[in-house]
């Protein structure tokens, strides 16, 4: 081999772990989320105070104790926390987390808003409350907290979160399960994106896991005690599978009474607190309703298959 | 900290109001033999915090009944986080410090593994150290936990617990009562976790139904079991300002019921608790599952309610 063609050996290898490089850096989006913590000043008037920390993984249960299995059942990687003050001595704190895909960010957003905030444009959707504001942007969530409801508190939480929004460059879009819920009557704000069971039993409590291991889900409200429920199996096959096991342990229940089951294969159930529960097949997704109202329940599961 | 409630909060307030308003008639009617053994669950109702939490403990007879003179009192307040509403009130662990001083006691000592700055964060700290008590955080170091046989237990035969408890002569649990993403509910029954060791914590929180999906209340049969293995002398409930969504982390939605809960009978105590946010405590696993296993009373026509406005 001449000495030139090693120096074009290396130069393409040069380039070749140059554009690696590159690729890496764009894929990952960020360099480390502690460069999304907005330097002094930046929100103008506040500045960071403390040390931030942060907690990746499993490390999660150290600062969230007892509370961090949900955001593992979305798909957790990592957090990083900082206080901020401004001059005045109020103070906030923000948290960002990273998760593991957009879909986790939006439906770990969903599970922590009320839905009774204030929206504000932050972000790919972004909530405020009386004194805190979670928002998310491609797979980071934010939330920040305020430590008193004051007017200048609670522009802080903007104006910070506003700084960690412009430095997030990853977007994406709310996960394509959501487009099921039928758009009719859908209460804004109510719509929670599940990945689990734990989830799902802080939406509708199940008396066992049979039949709801599920992929993905999705629930919207619409109206008061009324709301729909889309589970995606992600194949035919599998839904197949968790209806039969979900009816046998519906019916099995003592919490679950049996109304009817229909020809179409839809089936009906009262619950324990007299709710209606109207459960059907469609393709590879099984949807419920559940009302106090027999035929509000039947009426939002047929208009949803 | 006093915060406004939304619209669907009152309503939430007002629903929750009026359960316990029910569960406070119901308790008002038991009379007789049924009182006699009945469970007391005395509150302390108003704005200042300290002053309820000392007159809900009156209501029960006073401290000397509970912390002896001379004895070594552990404090088990709810250290979560910083976020409003999560963690028991500064306030009410000064009062009962200084309650337990009044007793005659000869140490307090609030016991912990969780670290320094959450209880640097949430003010406790500070209250501690100025009041006198000892603030006792411990590694997480499974050494340092006593394995602690599980009466009757159920999914746990063996408890994991601070050993330092066992060098104490009485255990005042003090939680806030709020939200749990796990299980819905936090009171006096879920609060004990703080006592346990952090690695046979994690195996309470494992999601069992994706090995048997019929095990999903395996964190509050846990929390029953390891209720039976450690029994607090007294319990004492922030039910002043708390989360009723986004729990037990926060933040959250606050209500704000302005109420210190005392008693002894922890399932009587948690269901008059989660009766106020409208939950029903025979929904709630870990209240139901305590009372079938013997550890309380459910029903609120076999309780007396002791309940005074503090001005």
């Amino acid at each position: 081999m001449t000495a030139a063609r090693h120096r074009g050996a290396a130069i393409a290898l040069t380039v070749f772990l140059a554009a690696g490089a590159w690729a890496a850096l764009a894929w990952s989006g960020q360099k480390t989320l502690e460069s999304l913590l907005p330097a002094d000043g930046a929100a103008p008037g506040w500045s960071r105070d403390g040390e931030p920390q942060a907690f990746a993984g499993e490390d999660l249960y150290v600062y969230i104790n007892g509370g961090a299995e949900i955001y593992q059942e979305y798909g957790f990687r990592r957090v990083v926390i900082q206080d901020y003050r401004n001059a005045a001595g109020r103070s906030l704190s923000l948290e960002i987390f990273e998760m593991e895909t957009p879909a986790a960010a939006f439906g770990m957003f969903t599970f922590k808003r009320s839905g009774q905030g204030k929206d504000v444009p932050i972000g790919s959707g972004a909530e405020l409350e009386d004194y805190y504001l979670n928002f998310w942007k491609g797979r980071y969530l934010a939330t920040l907290t305020g430590f008193d409801e004051s007017a200048a508190t609670v522009a802080g939480l903007i104006a910070v979160g506003g700084r960690v929004e412009a430095m997030i460059m990853d977007t994406a879009d709310p996960p394509p399960l959501v487009a099921s819920l039928p758009a009719e009557g859908l209460r804004p704000g109510s719509v929670r994106y599940l990945r689990g069971l734990l989830g799902l039993n802080n939406v509708y409590p199940f008396p066992s896991a049979h039949g709801l291991g599920f992929a993905a889900a999705v629930k919207g409200d619409y109206g008061e005690g009324l709301f729909l429920v889309v589970m995606d199996y992600g194949s035919d096959a599998a839904r197949e599978t968790a209806w039969d096991e979900l009816r046998a342990a519906l019916e099995g229940s003592d919490k679950f009474e049996k109304v009817r089951a229909s020809a179409s294969g839809s089936m009906l159930f009262r619950d324990s607190r007299g709710r209606y529960a109207a459960f059907a097949p469609s393709g590879a997704r099984i949807v419920f309703g559940v009302s106090s109202d027999l035929t509000a329940s039947l009426l939002l599961v047929a208009q949803s298959r | 900290m006093s915060r406004m409630i939304g619209r669907r909060d009152f309503i939430k307030t007002s629903a929750g109001a009026g359960l316990a308003l029910a569960m406070s008639k119901a308790l008002a009617a038991s009379t007789g033999a049924a009182k006699a053994k009945a469970p007391v669950i005395a509150v302390g109702v108003g704005d200042d915090y300290g002053k309820s939490a000392v007159r809900a403990v009156e209501l029960l007879g006073g401290i000397k009944k509970f912390v002896r003179k001379g004895s070594k009192v552990a404090l088990l307040p709810n250290v979560q986080s910083r976020h409003p509403g999560s963690f028991t009130k500064p306030e009410i662990l000064r009062a009962v410090i200084r309650l337990c001083k009044k007793a005659g006691a000869s140490e307090i000592n609030c016991l912990s593994w969780q670290t320094v700055k959450q209880w640097e964060d949430t003010g406790l700290k500070a209250v501690i150290e100025s009041e006198g008590a000892g603030l006792k955080i411990f590694e997480r170091d499974e050494a340092l936990f006593r394995p602690v046989p599980v009466p009757d237990g159920v999914a746990l035969k063996e408890a994991r617990v601070l050993a330092a408890l066992y060098d104490h002569d009485a255990l005042i649990n003090m939680p806030i009562t709020k939200d749990h993403a796990g299980n819905k509910f936090t009171g006096t029954m879920k609060n004990l976790m703080g006592l346990n060791s952090p690695v046979n914590n994690r195996t309470f929180h494992r999601p069992n139904w994706k090995t048997d999906p019929d095990d999903v209340a395996h964190l509050d049969q846990c929390i029953v079991d390891l209720n039976k293995a450690v029994k607090p002398a007294l319990n004492i409930v922030d039910a002043t300002e708390f989360i009723v969504s986004n729990g037990p982390f926060g933040p959250g939605q606050l209500f704000r019921p302005r109420r210190v809960v005392a008693g002894t009978d922890r399932v009587a105590v948690d269901a008059y608790c989660a009766a106020l946010w409208a939950l029903k405590p025979e929904e709630i696993v870990q209240i139901k599952r305590a009372a079938e296993q013997g550890l309380g009373q459910i029903d609120p026509n076999k309780a007396i309610l002791k309940e005074e406005d503090v001005i």
